[in-house]
C-alpha cells in the first residue's frame, strides 16, 4: 500500500486524511434521537458513526442475587457492530464477536465505577450500543455516545466522561532518542491507522470539586478513568501518547458540552 | 435483563387484557368506519420521517422512523464476485448470445448470465434471537424472495438496464457479478413493514460504480464516486416533474401489512391492532400498474377447530377458524387495485429525496 502513514507522515507530515498530527475529525453529535429510550444519542467521528440509547434506571431482574439486590445500580452494556460497519461484508455465526464484547466490558466497568449508582439502587440502567460505521477509534467513540445518551437520559454523573485515542507515527519499537526525535504522536486515529501504528484509548472526566477551595481552582483537574492500550509501543513513547490523547478528551469534552447545551437552548 | 424485556418486544405480544382487547376488537370490527387506537382511518399509515444515504461506509442505506422512536435502518453493500458455472452450463452458455440469454431467463439458464437469487442477501438481526433463528431467517427469506422475485415488471415497463429485474442488473460479464447484501442491524423494536419500505428506500439510494471494462474483461471500475450509477436507474426529473409518470421505471417492492378485523380491512397496523387481527396479510405489490402479486404470505388467524367453549361479551379470545375468501380478496384489492393503496404508498416513498 503506497498510502502509508509511517512511511509518507515523516515526508508531509500529514496524515492519510490530511490531518496534522494534533487535529481531531469532524465530530457531529445529537442527542434525544429516539424518543422511545430513556435517553439517546448519535454520534459520529469522522466516518465511525454510533448511535446509543439508554433505558432506565428501571427496576432490577427479580431474583437476582448478584449484584442487583446491592444498594447500587446495575449498568448493563449491549454493543452491536452492524454488518454493514466494517470495510469488508461479515458474516458472524450469530451472538456476539470479540472485538464488541470487548468494547462492551470496557464500557460497563467505565460507566458502572462512573455513574452515580447508589442513588438507584435495586436497579438497571441499560445502555444499548449500535455501530452503524466503524472507521477506528470505536471505543473512544462508544464512551462519548454513552455519556451524551446517559446525560439525556438524566441519570447523575460526576462529569463528563470522554474518549479519545492517540498513537505515534512510526512502530516506536525502539527507545526514544530526545535529540533527533522524527516521531510524532497522532490524536484521534482513523481505523487505517490504528491497524498501522501503536494507540492508546484514553477516557477522562473532571474531577469533582472537594472541600473548601472547590471554587478558587481555576484550572481543571482532569482524572483518568479509562485506558486501554492493545498494541505494543516502547515505554518512553507512552508518557507523549497519554498527554496527547488527554488533551484531546478535553477537546472532545468542549464540543460534548456544546451539543448538550446546544440542545437545550 | 435488557435482552429479555427486547425479546419480549420483538415477539410482538402486546400486554393487554382480555377485557381490552375484546374493546379493541369490537371497534375496530365496526362496520364501514373502524374506529383505532390512533385514530387514524383504515388506510392511513403512521407518520414517519425517512432519511436516505446516512451511511458513508455503504453503497446505499436508509432510516426510517415513526414518531413513537420505533425505527429501521438498513444498509446496502455491493461487491464483485466471481460467476461460478459448472463446466457443462459453461459450454452451452459461451455459444449462447449474451442478450438471448438474458431474455431466455427462466428457461435452463436461469443459472447463468440471467443472474440468480443468491447474489441478493438479507440478513436481519431481532435484538434476542440468533442470526440462524427461524424468525429472522424467515422475515429476511420473505423480502429477498419479493425483491428477486420482482422480475416479471422489469422488462414490461421496458427498462433497457433493468432487463430481468434486479438479478439481470447485477450481471456484470459472463464470468463476474454483484453480489448484493442488505443488512439490518439489531435495532430494539423494528416492525417488519417499516423494514420493508427502508429497504426499499437503501435500495433505491444504492449507487454501483461506473463500469469502465467492456465486454467480458475482468471488471475494472471508475473510481470517481460521482460517476457511480443507481442500482435502480431513473430516468431524468424534469420529465416526471411534468408529467405524473414514475421516476423509476422500475423499483424495488415494498411488502404491505393488512391486517383484516371482521369486515374492515386496515393498513399500517400497529402491535395492538395485529393482536385482534383475524387475519394478517403481506403484500408485495411489485409494479402497481402490472398489478403483479409477487408474494402473498398469509398468516391467517390461529386456525383451531371451534371448541365448545361460549363466546363470552367483553372478554377477548383468539378467533377460531379462518377468514371467508371475501375479505382475503378484498385485502388484496384494495392495495393492488388501481389507485389502491400500493400505489399510494409507491408515490409518497417517491417523494423522499434520494440524493
Amino acid at each position: 500500500m503506497p498510502l502509508d502513514t509511517s512511511t509518507t507522515y515523516p515526508l508531509t507530515r500529514l496524515r492519510l486524511d490530511g490531518r496534522r498530527w494534533n487535529e481531531l475529525r469532524l465530530l457531529q453529535a445529537q442527542i434525544s434521537t429516539n424518543p422511545a429510550s430513556s435517553g439517546s444519542s448519535y454520534l459520529s467521528m469522522g466516518n465511525t458513526s454510533i448511535m446509543c440509547s439508554v433505558h432506565g434506571p428501571a427496576e432490577g431482574r427479580r431474583g437476582d442475587g448478584g449484584p442487583a439486590g446491592s444498594g447500587h445500580a446495575v449498568v448493563e452494556v449491549d454493543v452491536n457492530v452492524a454488518g454493514f460497519a466494517g470495510v469488508d461484508r461479515k458474516r458472524r455465526a450469530g451472538g456476539s464477536d470479540r472485538q464488541s464484547s470487548r468494547i462492551a466490558t470496557t464500557l460497563r466497568s467505565a460507566f458502572q465505577s462512573h455513574l452515580h449508582t447508589y442513588l438507584y439502587p435495586h436497579s438497571t440502567i441499560s445502555i444499548h450500543v449500535s455501530v452503524l460505521s466503524a472507521d477506528g477509534s470505536l471505543l473512544a467513540a462508544a464512551i462519548n455516545a454513552c455519556t451524551l445518551a446517559l446525560v439525556d437520559a438524566g441519570i447523575p454523573m460526576p462529569g463528563l466522561l470522554c474518549g479519545c485515542t492517540s498513537g505515534m507515527s512510526g512502530s516506536a519499537s525502539t527507545p526514544r532518542d530526545p535529540r533527533h526525535d522524527e516521531l510524532d504522536p497522532l490524536l484521534d486515529l482513523s481505523l487505517p491507522e490504528e491497524q498501522e501504528l501503536p494507540s492508546l484509548t484514553v477516557a477522562t472526566t473532571t474531577a469533582v470539586p472537594v472541600g473548601e477551595n472547590n471554587m478558587d481552582e481555576d484550572e481543571e483537574a482532569m482524572k483518568v478513568c479509562v485506558l486501554t492500550m492493545e498494541s505494543k509501543v516502547h515505554a518512553t513513547y507512552l508518557e507523549t501518547m497519554l498527554a496527547v490523547g488527554i488533551d484531546g478528551c478535553s477537546q472532545i469534552r468542549e464540543l460534548l458540552e456544546g451539543v448538550i447545551k446546544g440542545s437545550r437552548g | 435483563m435488557s435482552s429479555q424485556r427486547q425479546a419480549s418486544s420483538a415477539s410482538q405480544v402486546p400486554h393487554l387484557s382480555p377485557a381490552e382487547l375484546s374493546y379493541l376488537y369490537t371497534s375496530l370490527s365496526l362496520p364501514k368506519n373502524p374506529i383505532r387506537p390512533d385514530g387514524r382511518s383504515p388506510t392511513q399509515f403512521r407518520p414517519l420521517s425517512a432519511e436516505t444515504t446516512i451511511l458513508p461506509g455503504t453503497n446505499g442505506s436508509a432510516r426510517i422512523g415513526f414518531a413513537d422512536g420505533t425505527q429501521a435502518i438498513v444498509g446496502v453493500k455491493a461487491e464483485v464476485e466471481k460467476t461460478v458455472l459448472a463446466a457443462d452450463t459453461l459450454d452451452s452458455r459461451s455459444l449462447a448470445q449474451h442478450g438471448d440469454a438474458l431474455n431466455r431467463e427462466g428457461e435452463e439458464g436461469s443459472a447463468a448470465v440471467s443472474g440468480q437469487g443468491e447474489w441478493v442477501q438479507m440478513s436481519i438481526e431481532i435484538p434476542g434471537f440468533r442470526d440462524d433463528d427461524a424468525l429472522p431467517v424467515f422475515l429476511s427469506e420473505m423480502m429477498r424472495e419479493s425483491l428477486v422475485g420482482s422480475v416479471a415488471g422489469g422488462d414490461v415497463d421496458g427498462a433497457k438496464e433493468m432487463a430481468g429485474g434486479l438479478k439481470g442488473r447485477l450481471v456484470i460479464n459472463k464470468r463476474w457479478h454483484w453480489r448484493l447484501s442488505c443488512f439490518s442491524p439489531n435495532l430494539s423494536h423494528t416492525p417488519s413493514p417499516l423494514l420493508s419500505l427502508t429497504t426499499h428506500l437503501a435500495l433505491l439510494s444504492t449507487k454501483l460504480p461506473k463500469l469502465k471494462s467492456t465486454g467480458e474483461e475482468d471488471p475494472f471500475f471508475d473510481d470517481d464516486w460521482a460517476a457511480a450509477e443507481y442500482l435502480y436507474p431513473r430516468s431524468n426529473t424534469s420529465k416526471s416533474s411534468l408529467s405524473a409518470a414514475p421516476s423509476y421505471p422500475v423499483r424495488p417492492p415494498v411488502t404491505l401489512l393488512v391486517i383484516a378485523v371482521g369486515e374492515n380491512v386496515i393498513f399500517d397496523p400497529n402491535r395492538e391492532e395485529i393482536a385482534v387481527a383475524d387475519a394478517v396479510l403481506a403484500i408485495s405489490p411489485g409494479i402497481p400498474n402490472s398489478e403483479n402479486v409477487n408474494m402473498l404470505g398469509a398468516t391467517a388467524g390461529p386456525g383451531e377447530e371451534s371448541g365448545g367453549q361460549e363466546e363470552v361479551e367483553g372478554v377477548w379470545r383468539p378467533r377460531r377458524g379462518g377468514v371467508k375468501r371475501s375479505v382475503i380478496a378484498r385485502m388484496v384489492k384494495t392495495v393492488l387495485g388501481k389507485g389502491g393503496v400500493g400505489e399510494e404508498v409507491l408515490e409518497g416513498l417517491e417523494g423522499v429525496e434520494v440524493q
